[in-house]
């Protein structure tokens, strides 16, 4: 009764203590090198882009569904960017059309889902595939290069900590919407039960729609940094980006099956496995090793998951 | 020397003593119940029994022989089966594969037309209608249920246990099971019967153990039965009555419907509470959810006098229509939610500033209206996943009358709900009404619809047929209607 107890704590709080104690113990034992500011900055900056993409798929897992598309919008968004600012459309321009792609990509996806019911599998596989093609036949499989005049200002989206404080922001935004709105509670108890919340009143092919728009907006934002980082729009970008967005959520304590989870978790989901690969790089773990821990990881976070399913 | 015999069983879960060395027994050809209320630990005893749970201490014979804990294959193995309460069919397999799940007959290959050929047999001697070679997804639940209780005639050499067999079945069905049951105890079979209607344990049982609070109360034989006695050995206190006294004054009409569904027409006045009869399948329940926009229908739908086109939940609502459903668990209630926002889900825009709730609000409203219906949880931010059936229905009462309405659809309102609860469920149904709400109560529990409705529609083959006033309203004038 008592290691019941003990699991269901871990399963609700495991994924911060877990945080907080490998934290700990790299500080420790590596303190030279992971505690310096430039390490961390460096890890923050580098799992920004997962985050954001996490926060999108957070509110869509909320929902018992999947996103796959996210990693080829973060191409065609950047793609798209890139050759806006090519075009002359200043800054502002490339970043709108690039968020407004992923903002439509997840519409599109959100009325197959809600109109013809197809699962969110299958419509955002296919999804990824048309986006990724789409982004290769844009580009000629070629990479679109920031031009010259804008290249200094686009970059600034990404470097320093200005991709930290917009991660921020829209963890921020998410938390907001997820514990303060009524769209942020029907996201929940459409993920929770559908059929109740149709009877309760709730729209919920609104609210379906509208969490995959907004998880491919997020989609869109991330492939608009990324572009700024690599300083081209890159039709390979953004690859398995997807797969890093759903470890992150999961491992977070977000139920697959819908209805439970936090904004909270996700970011200490996709920080753990950061943490986690900056600490097995500076053991200098090889990177196959690497990966088979991360999927570990993954497996015992979704274990945890479907324990709980279970219990009561 | 008893054929089954469970002795001193305790088994706690965290913070509840679900058991507490309850004793029980059953004779070769008897039919023994057990009653109690929700949470009485019926089903906890029958899941110790069928090996899902291991108890803390006690044991389990057969024929004087210890049976081992936790293993439900054992214990079938020996000829004992359990029919639990949800139904278990894979929905892909015919019914005739179904009931030999797990005990193919054949060797290599599975000697398909014996199996088919018993099956048939089994299903006709229940008199189920089914065929054997249909999948189980095309099936009713009534007959999803009947292929449930062959299955487990089939297998079952000893001791049957029927958990609540007969909460979806209609009259003529249960009828025909409780025949069924019979025979075979004359055949020798110990029979475990847990069942929440009296009418059918009466009937049926030779002895009655009543559980409370997850302890052993009372052992009787059925000579010395009394009703009121045994209501009480349930909840352990004096009930007035099961249905509290009704005094109605309807007023103006509130809900004037006409041609739902293509046959349907029905009025509801202010202050009235309207039951809806019929037999399962008859179009109750379509007909809640057509008032209510669920449900494609045609037809107009008038509210105070005014139209009301719902195509959908949200559009009922805006326009004084709740309904509350048959099935809480998968159509009602929100079960990794806690009970505030369970209750405020559907008023939200009510606690909203500019796109933003108020927390404080919100809680206050969701406060005041768990205190109204009484809903007992240890606090609004308990998980409503972890309510009773009879808490989970205040809830949702609660939920659906935080804003104003003018028309309560309640289908089923007491199913699954212990007497305790469901008197408290009647009481609140009352107060409603002398507020100037209108309700439809829809209900298969004819003894529910004489007690609590001022009129009674019945519906047959998806159509209203007749009505009677609460006067002159008998049991068999409903069932006359009905079939």
């Amino acid at each position: 009764m008592n290691t019941r107890k003990v699991m269901r704590f871990v399963a609700e709080y495991g994924i911060f203590v877990a945080l907080a104690g490998l934290f700990c113990f790299l500080s420790i034992t590596q303190s030279d090198i992971f505690l310096t500011e430039r390490n961390l900055t460096n890890v923050l900056r580098q799992n920004s882009y997962t985050v954001i993409l996490a926060a999108g798929m957070t509110l869509v897992i909320l929902t018992a569904g999947i996103d796959l598309s996210v990693g080829a919008v973060v191409a065609l968004s950047g793609v798209l960017c890139a050759d806006m600012l090519v075009k002359g459309y200043g800054i502002a321009g490339g970043l709108a059309a690039g968020v407004g792609l992923g903002a439509l990509a997840g519409l599109v996806t959100g009325l197959f889902v809600t109109r013809v019911k197809i699962p969110p599998f299958v419509a955002t596989l296919a999804m990824m595939l048309v986006v990724r093609g789409a982004a290769m036949k844009y580009t000629d499989a070629r990479t679109i290069a920031i031009p010259a005049d804008v290249s200094d200002s686009f970059a600034r989206l990404s470097t320093g900590i200005t991709p930290v404080l917009i991660m921020s922001g829209v963890v921020l935004a998410t938390w907001i919407v997820l514990t303060r709105t009524a769209f942020g509670r029907h996201v929940y108890a459409v993920g929770g039960n559908p059929e109740a919340a149709r009877l309760a009143g709730i729209r919920v092919r609104r609210v379906l729609v509208c969490v995959y728009a907004a998880c491919g907006l997020l989609a869109g934002l991330a492939g608009v940094i990324v572009a700024s980082r690599i300083g081209s729009g890159y039709p390979n970008a953004g690859e398995l980006y997807e797969l890093d967005a759903i470890a992150a959520t999961v491992v977070g304590g977000t139920s697959l099956f819908g209805g439970r989870g936090s904004i909270w978790g996700t970011l200490a989901g996709a920080f753990f496995i950061g943490i986690l690969n900056n600490g097995l790089n500076l053991y200098e773990v090889h990177a196959y090793d690497q990966m088979i821990l991360k999927g570990v990881v993954l497996l015992a976070a979704t274990s945890l998951d479907l324990w709980r399913s279970r219990d009561s | 020397m008893s054929l089954l015999r469970l002795q001193g069983i305790t088994k706690t879960f965290p913070g509840v003593r679900a058991l507490d060395n309850v004793s029980f027994d059953v004779e070769a050809g008897e039919i023994h119940s057990l009653v109690g209320e929700n949470g009485a630990g019926k089903s906890t005893l029958m899941k110790v029994l069928g090996g899902s749970y291991i108890p803390d201490s006690g044991s389990i014979e057969l024929e004087g022989e210890a049976l081992p804990f936790g293993s439900p294959l054992a214990i079938q193995k020996r000829g004992v089966q359990i029919i639990h309460q949800e139904l278990a069919l894979v929905p892909e397999l015919t019914a005739a594969e179904n009931i030999f799940l797990g005990r193919e007959k054949g060797g290599v290959f599975l000697d398909r037309r014996m199996m088919v050929r018993e099956a048939q047999s089994l299903l006709d001697e229940l008199g189920a209608g089914v065929s054997a070679r249909t999948r189980a997804v095309r099936l009713s639940v009534p007959q999803q249920q009947m292929v449930e209780i062959a299955r487990a005639l089939g297998a079952a050499s000893k001791v049957l246990v029927l958990d609540e067999p007969t909460s979806t079945l209609p009259g003529p069905d249960v009828e025909r099971l409780l025949e069924m049951v019979r025979q075979l105890r004359g055949r020798g079979l110990g029979i475990v019967y847990i069942s929440h209607r009296f009418d059918e344990v009466f009937a049926i049982s030779d002895r009655i153990t009543v559980l409370r609070d997850g302890r052993h109360v009372q052992t009787t034989p059925m000579a010395d039965v009394d009703r009121g006695r045994l209501i009480r050995a349930m909840v352990g206190r004096d009930l007035e009555e099961e249905f509290p006294p009704r005094e109605a004054t309807p007023g103006a009409t509130v809900l004037a419907a006409s041609g739902l569904l293509g046959g349907v027409d029905l009025t509801v006045r202010a202050g009235e509470i309207v039951g809806l009869a019929g037999l399962v399948g008859s179009g109750r329940t379509e007909t809640g959810l057509a008032l209510f926009g669920a449900i494609a229908s045609e037809g107009e739908i008038r509210i105070d006098g005014a139209r009301v086109r719902s195509k959908r939940p949200t559009d009922a609502l805006r326009a004084g229509i709740a309904y509350i459903t048959e099935d809480r668990k998968a159509a009602g209630i929100f079960p990794w939610l806690d009970v505030g926002a369970n209750i405020t889900i559907s008023t939200l825009a009510e606690f909203s500033r500019m796109g933003l709730l108020s927390p404080g609000r919100e809680r206050a409203a969701a406060q005041e209206a768990a205190g109204h219906f009484d809903v007992r949880s240890a606090g609004l931010r308990q998980r409503a996943g972890t309510l009773s059936g009879g808490n989970q229905q205040k809830l949702l009462l609660a939920r659906f009358l935080l804003a104003p309405r003018k028309l309560l659809i309640l289908d089923e309102p007491t199913r699954g709900i212990d007497v305790g609860a469901k008197a408290e469920i009647y009481r609140l149904m009352n107060r409603l009404t002398s507020d100037g709400l209108a309700i439809l109560m829809i209900s298969s529990e004819l003894e529910e619809l004489l007690g609590m409705a001022d009129r009674i529609v019945v519906m047959r083959e998806g159509k209203a047929v007749g009505e009677v006033e609460r006067a002159m309203a008998t049991q068999e004038k409903i069932m006359e209607l009905a079939t």
